[in-house]
């Protein structure tokens, strides 16, 4: 009989393994809480929107050469938009949710391919609104072709600031500043790496140059230290710090504006995996608590597979070359997996893999995130927007030794809200370290549902 | 290997464990108290649980002992020197019954509880659904309802206790566990993850565990583990001022002041466990949402866990085992609203071997070997 799949995530990597395992005979389905296939990287407006064309051309070219793919296939593929997978423990026992409707899913194997959301780094003034990270900027320009602002702030490190500054710029949008935490050139020593990812270099340098060319003034090393405002935003402050996160006197710089989009990097949605009970690493540059994983993606749980971004960030290329990698596995029985001649089969497509993480490194070091980053909040700033939660509050919690997430979650309620941490617990992680030498941070305990489900959707079960 | 001293040991930082350190140490009479605990703070049943008290009982022992804990949550605050309180809710509870037998135990209950003071009252299906909106009417037939009972935060309570305890000097340790009990001449030998501690007297306070310390000493105390789970909501508006208690349904629903619903629904299980389990919300959603079908439309956030402990009659066990300095409180489920009059109880048996106390001496650990069985009417419901 053929075996069962259950994809979660339509992004490159979830798109990839369905496809992938659908080609060897499996019967796959893949739910998406999304509206349209894609993922993050390959978003897509509203038909009616048409296609986009703010990305650089070769992203434009691979995005409509999977989603064409996808379109082929999907009719052999039981595709399930605005579907959530809320909970899972094990490929037989998964749950997911549409409108008000339940299903308990069983498979022979299930491919997590959730991938990534961004980190904030909480300032005085972060949740006013106004500021925003470059997904949600992206998003926007991508799905709602509006502008995040007239006069827009771009900060942060890693390479996104400026692939958003250049998408805004592209998109007839306004730069008040560019603040690069790190130099443009970080990252640049590793030669073999830049050779490897050479392809995704030339776009990068594309975006680079929309930047430079623009005249927008450019303010490496500073970070935004203060959002001034009160319903909507009207200024940031931008400033140097030393090493010990202290502003460096004379460098802060007021900037006008009405839009500030920010991203400090990563954090992988791994809380399926652990909530199936997967084996986890912390790995704070490229995403947090990943699920350990081998070349094809199996996880330490069996017949819970993952592929992509959420098991550590590797960016677009990857994820789609894992997506085969993992979904070729899944679809595989034990014996045939277990054969030699199956990872032979791979060889290229595994070394493929290998040389662009090489390329990854070259990112990593644009990502460093200095802990001094974490010391520009003061005890009024929000860390947990859900339940109302401060430093202060933190600060309070840490002083009877609340330093691990699960007593620092029961201390302040930090955590317990609508997100489930996903925001405040890369924040609660770096602050406990930074305030009480609390290190490593121990993982907060897995708990359904990893997204809310309406009582009467869970009442509301059909059989799966 | 660290070198620990105390005079007293209280295994279990719950809130039995921490309660007794507190009323202890605020004798002030120069004894060296130290409570370990293997775990996290508030990670046993005492972070875990419903977060409901309530002094509806049957039993004149249930609702002294519960009168007794609800009068000092009042003053926590103050008592315990803890600015931030302890989200104290007084809403009351509202006991339902959807059978006429249920509504008769109630009733009977009431008449007790009227003659300690109670202000129950017993309501009709009518008058609950007009203080309860979101219930659902199918075969409710009435309630009782006490303004008194209601909640508060079990992490606020621990944490407002283990500050307390600690600034009376008493040492409060997590991540170690106490692996056994040696009886050297008049005083014991704990084997301590980190080391051996002598002491001249030790209370267990670690619940559906104790037997685990008490049994290789020939000490039979008879309780199990008792696992349940439970789930809360995204904070909804107002619409269940009273927890409600379904004795058809064995959920209990509690919604607290940031409007997050907290229902704990109960099913035969057996184990240790506090993993959540698939099946749980597919069990649990249906049956609350017959309970209160208007809430049908709130998000879920959460599930979780946990495991506290039962006897073979429901009822705490508290008191000196038959060896001399070697005491045990288990909670037998409820241990949250009873934990503060439990603290005092002990400390006042440990401290000046006062056993005269009429709660302590009901539910001394020896009654099940004597046959004794405590029956409270209410019980075996949420
Ligand atoms: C804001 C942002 C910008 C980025 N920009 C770039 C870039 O320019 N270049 C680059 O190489 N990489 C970029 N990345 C990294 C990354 O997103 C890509 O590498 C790529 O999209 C990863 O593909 P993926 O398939 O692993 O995950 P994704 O593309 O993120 O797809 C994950 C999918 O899973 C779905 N999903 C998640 N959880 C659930 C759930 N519980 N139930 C159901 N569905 C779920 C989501 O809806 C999403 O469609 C960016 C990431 C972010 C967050
Ligand atoms: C889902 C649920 C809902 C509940 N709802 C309510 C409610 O609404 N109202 C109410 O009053 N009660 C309720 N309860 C019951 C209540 O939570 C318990 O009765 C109470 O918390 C028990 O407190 P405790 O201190 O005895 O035990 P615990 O809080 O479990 O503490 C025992 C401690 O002992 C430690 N320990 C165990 N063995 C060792 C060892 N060998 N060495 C060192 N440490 C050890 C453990 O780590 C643990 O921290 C509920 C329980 C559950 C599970």
């Amino acid at each position: 009989m053929a075996r069962s799949i259950i994809v979660v995530g339509a992004g490159p990597a979830g798109l990839a393994a369905a496809m992938q395992a659908e080609g060897q005979g499996a019967r796959v389905t893949l739910v998406d809480e999304g509206q349209r296939p894609g993922g993050q990287i390959y978003r897509q407006g509203p038909p009616a929107l048409g296609r986009e064309d703010i990305a650089g051309a070769a992203e434009l070219r691979r995005k409509h050469k999977l989603l064409e793919a996808f379109e082929r296939a999907r009719v052999r593929i039981d595709y399930r938009p605005n579907t959530s997978a809320f909970a899972l423990f094990g490929p037989r026992d998964i749950h997911v949710a549409s409108g008000d409707q339940t299903q308990v899913l069983s498979a022979d194997g299930v491919i997590l391919a959730s991938g990534v959301r961004e980190v904030a780094v909480p300032f005085p003034g972060w949740t006013t609104p106004g500021v925003m990270y470059a997904g949600g900027a992206q998003s926007l320009i991508k799905s709602q072709r509006t502008l995040p602002g007239r006069n827009v702030v771009v900060a942060g490190c890693g390479p996104l600031p400026i692939v958003v500054a250049a998408q805004i710029l592209r998109a007839g949008g306004k730069i008040a500043a560019f603040a690069p935490l790190h130099s443009l050139t970080a990252g640049v020593g590793n030669l073999t790496g830049l050779w490897h990812g050479r392809g995704v270099v030339l776009e990068g340098l594309r975006y680079l140059a929309t930047v430079m060319k623009s005249g927008v003034a450019r303010l490496t090393g500073f970070v935004p230290i203060r959002a001034r405002g009160i319903d909507r935003l009207e200024s940031v402050v931008l400033a140097r710090l030393d090493a010990a996160g202290a502003v460096e006197k004379g460098s802060e710089r007021e900037i006008a504006c009405d839009a500030l989009v920010i991203n400090y990097g990563f954090a992988a949605n791994s809380e399926l995996a652990a909530l199936a009970g997967a084996r986890m690493r912390h790995e704070e540059l490229i995403g947090g608590w990943l699920p350990e994983v081998d070349d094809f993606g199996r996880t330490s749980v069996e017949g819970v597979f993952v592929a992509g971004d959420m098991a550590g960030l590797r960016g677009a290329l990857v994820a789609e070359t894992e997506g085969c990698l993992v979904g070729a596995a899944a679809a595989a029985s034990p014996e045939i997996f277990a054969k030699r001649s199956f990872e032979q089969s791979w060889h290229k497509e595994l070394t493929h893999r290998r040389r662009l993480c090489e390329f990854q490194k070259v990112v990593r070091a644009m990502l460093d995130r200095p802990r001094a980053l974490w010391a520009i909040a003061d005890d009024d700033t929000m860390i947990c927007r859900c339940e109302n939660v401060n430093l202060g509050h933190l600060r309070f919690a840490f002083s009877a030794g609340h330093l691990a997430p699960n007593t620092i979650k029961r201390s302040t309620r930090a955590a317990m809200g609508w997100c489930g941490g996903r925001t405040c617990l890369p924040m609660i992680a770096a602050l406990a370290e930074l305030h009480a030498k609390a290190s490593p941070f121990a993982m907060m305990t897995p708990r359904p549902l990893a997204r809310p489900v309406p009582l009467s959707a869970l009442a509301n079960q059909t059989k799966g | 290997m660290t070198n620990r001293t105390a005079d007293i040991l209280i295994v279990g930082a719950g809130a039995f464990g921490l309660s007794c350190a507190w009323w202890m140490a605020k004798r002030r009479d120069g004894s060296r108290i130290l409570v370990v605990d293997e775990g996290e703070f508030a990670g046993g049943a005492s972070g875990r649980n419903g977060a409901g008290f309530r002094m509806q009982w049957g039993l004149e022992l249930n609702i002294r002992l519960c009168q007794e804990s609800i009068k000092f949550f009042e003053s926590a605050a103050r008592e315990l020197d803890y600015p931030p309180g302890i989200a104290l809710k007084q809403d009351g509870y509202l006991v339902l019954a959807h059978s006429e037998k249920a509504l008769k135990t109630l009733e009977a209950a009431v008449r007790t509880q009227h003659r300690f003071g109670v202000p129950s009252e017993v309501l009709d299906a009518k008058e609950c659904i007009k203080l309860v909106p979101p219930l659902g009417r199918e075969r409710l037939r009435g309630g009782s309802f006490c303004a008194l009972d209601g909640s508060a935060s079990p992490f606020l309570w621990l944490d407002a206790l283990l500050r307390a305890c600690r600034r009376q000097g008493v040492d409060v340790v997590y991540g170690i566990r106490a692996r056994s009990i040696e009886p050297v001449e008049t005083r014991y030998r704990v084997q301590l993850d980190d080391g051996p501690v002598d002491v001249a007297k030790i209370l267990i306070c670690t619940d559906w565990a104790a037997p685990e310390l008490l049994a290789p000493l020939g000490i039979d105390v008879r309780t199990e583990p008792l696992p349940k789970e439970i789930l809360v909501t995204s904070p909804a508006p107002p619409a269940v001022k009273p927890i409600l208690v379904s004795l058809e349904h064995k959920i209990a629903v509690n919604q607290v002041d940031r409007g997050s619903v907290i229902f704990t629904v109960s099913r035969a299980r057996s184990g240790t466990t506090t993993r959540s389990t698939g099946d749980f919300l597919s069990f649990a959603a249906p049956k609350i949402v017959d309970l209160v079908p208007g809430l049908a439309h709130v998000p879920v956030l959460r599930a979780w866990g946990g495991v506290s402990s039962v006897t073979p009659d429901m009822q705490p066990i508290i008191g000196e085992t038959e060896r001399e300095g070697l005491f045990v409180a288990v909670s037998s489920y409820r241990g949250f609203m009873t934990s503060p009059a439990v603290g005092r109880i002990m400390a006042a048996m440990v401290l000046d071997g006062d056993t005269n106390d009429p709660i302590a001496s009901a539910l001394h650990p020896r009654r099940f070997a004597a046959g004794e069985m405590i029956i409270e009417p209410l019980l075996n419901q949420e």
